[in-house]
């Protein structure tokens, strides 16, 4: 009992959680840091200050999908309900558009301004004043979303590959990255050379931008769910094995090098990962609801939430990389402060 | 700690364009029966009802990276059902309709195939529902027709205002040409109860092979282009180990025709029974519950395809018996 309570030393000693109810489906922090939101199973939304939690209802099902805004403060959700809603710091909530029957399943944003969504096979593309810009075709269903780090392309992962759309181009050819099979989740480099995939078949694939250069990562006894550019870009952390998985992408990785294993041993999977936006530290959740940091280079482990609250469903830090938002399967959410006092 | 021993039952819905399978759905829906379904649709349009939970989706077929044909997944499904997942206290069970042409192998298998779908839903029964008036033309024409019906666990033979009872027989003895361990409901205007079509546990097929005629089964099919059906019993106990390397074999070779697998096989020594099941070459296999009191343990396997074999599929069953006793 001793050692579960000394796990949660730092939930209690510097977090703040509470109880939803209802599966926690992402988790975001305004680009400013000052807000969390949680994105739940019944369509509400779990926002946070330093203050405590409150519920914003959002959605009319679940929401399925949240992000920040491209401004300082407000977050960006999906639902199953097909609604893309604005939603602001003080949780005043406002329809961008709607998508009738269709699930909004996956949005993103860039500082620059942009607004992402993905319904279906159509990427739209939405500037802060709600207009439009770009309605995208895919060949199949869009299952991963990102902007590059400069926010002048977007990924958009579908069955066989990746399309790469600038932003701002005029004429709408994607650069197509291909790859046979069913693409899963996406994650983008820092330096905005590397592309990668998760795939149906517990592997991950990549492409180098610049070389062409495919990249192969298998091993994984489940699917990765969550995968996470550390901030140097020097390794890529995953979530899918009973350890968190980092490939090395320096010094000519990750090809024929071995991955890191760290943060293993009690033979439970690793559900959800977020690498920390300063330093190459990563927040890991497993299936029994542990939630650890992970130093890479001394590959200390510090327990952050002990196991019981339901699987791990999402990890998001702030920007400033002092707060991480924890959320659950079951419904529990946490944020912990990690600055110095 | 967790709920999520509590698996959601799925019911596939199959049946070619004009069978009866939209006014199936909406009965369902409409009935008062206190349930709640969510219902994964590929033209929503059609369907008259207003359910809170109806999901409007493109059937993407995905091929598995083995380079076979018939390893195919349905990835929008697998989206979905997670998505469903999500929120799964809102709802007792959750229909999927296939487009008529559609063949019903990609939705089974993603069944087998995703870890997700399978720790969180269980494939309860594929319901086909077919049109008495056109079934043996449909029959003649279009290979999806027969395979709608072999992987059947319930057959809607609808639309039986439309034809007479010397007819309806001998659409019924077609049917078991095809699959002769369906359930088959005769129905007007898709009327049937629906305690007959939801819940059934018929993709755990204990139930199938316990009900499954137990006629006698000839061997008269000379065109084997046909889907058919046939099944073996052992006495003695199976040797697993002789099972799997045969049965492995066998679907790695051939289960491109082989469409149904399913089998109930006594392990030596063992209280339970192994139940066996495999869509094409993908297969899974648990231990359910032990033989019933009274009855004398004895191993079953059937198959539902192309081009089988039965003296060799018998040979090859029987030879996985453990030796007998000297
Ligand atoms: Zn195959």
């Amino acid at each position: 009992m001793s050692g579960l309570r000394q796990a949660d030393r730092l939930l209690e000693e510097r977090g703040i959680g509470e109880d939803f109810g209802a599966f926690v489906t992402a988790a975001a922090w305004t680009r400013d840091g000052l807000v969390s939101a949680c994105a739940l199973g019944d369509g509400t939304l779990a926002l946070a200050d330093r203050g405590g939690f409150r519920r914003v209802a959002a959605h009319d099902g679940a929401a399925l999908a949240l992000c920040a805004d491209g401004g300082p403060a407000g977050f960006l959700s999906g639902g199953d309900d097909g609604r893309f809603l604005a939603v602001s710091a003080a949780g005043e909530i406002t329809e961008i558009a709607r998508f009738g029957m269709k699930w909004v399943e996956h949005v993103a944003s860039h500082a620059s301004g942009h607004r992402a969504a993905a319904i279906g096979k159509k990427l739209y593309l939405i500037d802060q004043a709600g207009q439009t810009q770009k309605q995208l075709d895919h060949p199949s269903s869009i299952t991963g979303l990102a902007f590059d780090a400069k926010g002048k392309r977007i990924a958009a992962a579908h069955y066989n590959g990746v399309s790469l759309w600038f932003v701002a181009s005029k004429s709408d050819n994607p650069r197509r990255l291909e790859w046979k099979g069913s693409h899963t989740a996406l994650a983008w480099s820092p330096d905005n050379d590397v592309v990668v995939t998760a795939m149906q078949e517990n592997a991950l694939h990549g492409w180098r931008l610049s070389s062409g250069e495919h990249m192969r990562m298998s091993g994984y006894p489940a699917k990765t769910q969550s995968l996470s550019f550390s901030r140097s870009g020097k390794f890529l952390a995953t979530s899918g094995a009973e350890t968190v998985v980092l490939w090395p992408f320096s010094g000519g990785g990750p090809m024929g090098k071995p991955p890191l294993e760290l943060a293993g041993g009690d033979g439970v999977l690793c559900t959800r990962v977020a690498c920390h936006p300063v330093h190459d530290t990563v927040a890991a959740g497993f299936a029994d609801g542990l939630v650890v940091l992970a130093d890479i280079a001394s590959e200390r482990i510090l327990p952050v939430a002990a196991p019981g609250r339901g699987a791990v469903s999402a990890l998001a830090w702030s920007a400033d990389g002092a707060n991480l938002l924890i959320g659950t399967e079951t419904g529990f959410a946490a944020r912990i402060n990690f600055s110095k006092h | 700690m967790t709920e999520t021993s509590q698996q959601v039952p799925v019911t596939v819905l199959t049946g070619y364009l004009g069978a009866g399978k939209t006014t199936l759905l909406n009965r369902i829906l409409s009935e008062n029966h206190g349930k709640r379904y969510a219902v994964v649709v590929n033209e929503f349009g059609e369907l008259g009802v207003d359910n809170d939970l109806v999901v409007d989706t493109d059937e993407e077929v995905f091929e598995m990276n083995n380079g076979c044909i018939c390893c195919t997944v349905r990835g929008d499904l697998i989206r979905i059902l997670g998505g469903l997942m999500k929120r799964r206290d809102k709802f007792d069970g959750i229909l999927i309709e296939t487009t008529g042409l559609a063949d019903p192998a990609p939705v089974a298998q993603t069944f087998f195939v995703d870890e997700g779908v399978r720790e969180k839903t269980r494939l309860d029964a594929i319901v086909t529902v077919v049109d008495a008036k056109n079934l043996l033309a449909r029959l003649a024409d279009s290979p999806e027709a027969s395979e709608q019906i072999a992987f059947a666990d319930v057959i809607v033979l609808n639309k039986m205002d439309l034809v007479s009872e010397p007819e309806a027989a001998a659409l019924e003895a077609r049917i078991r040409e095809i699959n002769r361990f369906a359930r088959i409901h005769r129905a007007t205007r898709a009327g049937v109860a629906i305690a007959d079509l939801l819940d059934q546990g018929a993709f755990d097929l204990t139930r199938v092979l316990d009900h499954a005629p137990n006629f006698l089964e000839d061997d008269s099919h000379s065109h084997n282009e046909d889907v058919a059906s046939m099944s073996f019993e052992a006495e003695r106990p199976i040797d697993p180990e002789k099972f799997n390397a045969w049965i492995g074999a066998l679907l790695a070779a051939q289960g491109q025709d082989i469409l149904r697998t399913k089998g109930i096989l006594h392990y030596p020594g063992e209280s339970r029974r192994f139940a066996f099941q495999a869509v094409h070459m993908m297969a899974e296999g648990d231990f359910i519950g032990p033989w019933p009191k009274g009855a004398k343990p004895a191993s079953k396997l059937v198959f539902i395809g192309r081009n089988l074999n039965r003296p060799q599929l018998r040979r090859g069953f029987l030879a996985c018996q453990v030796d007998a006793a000297p």
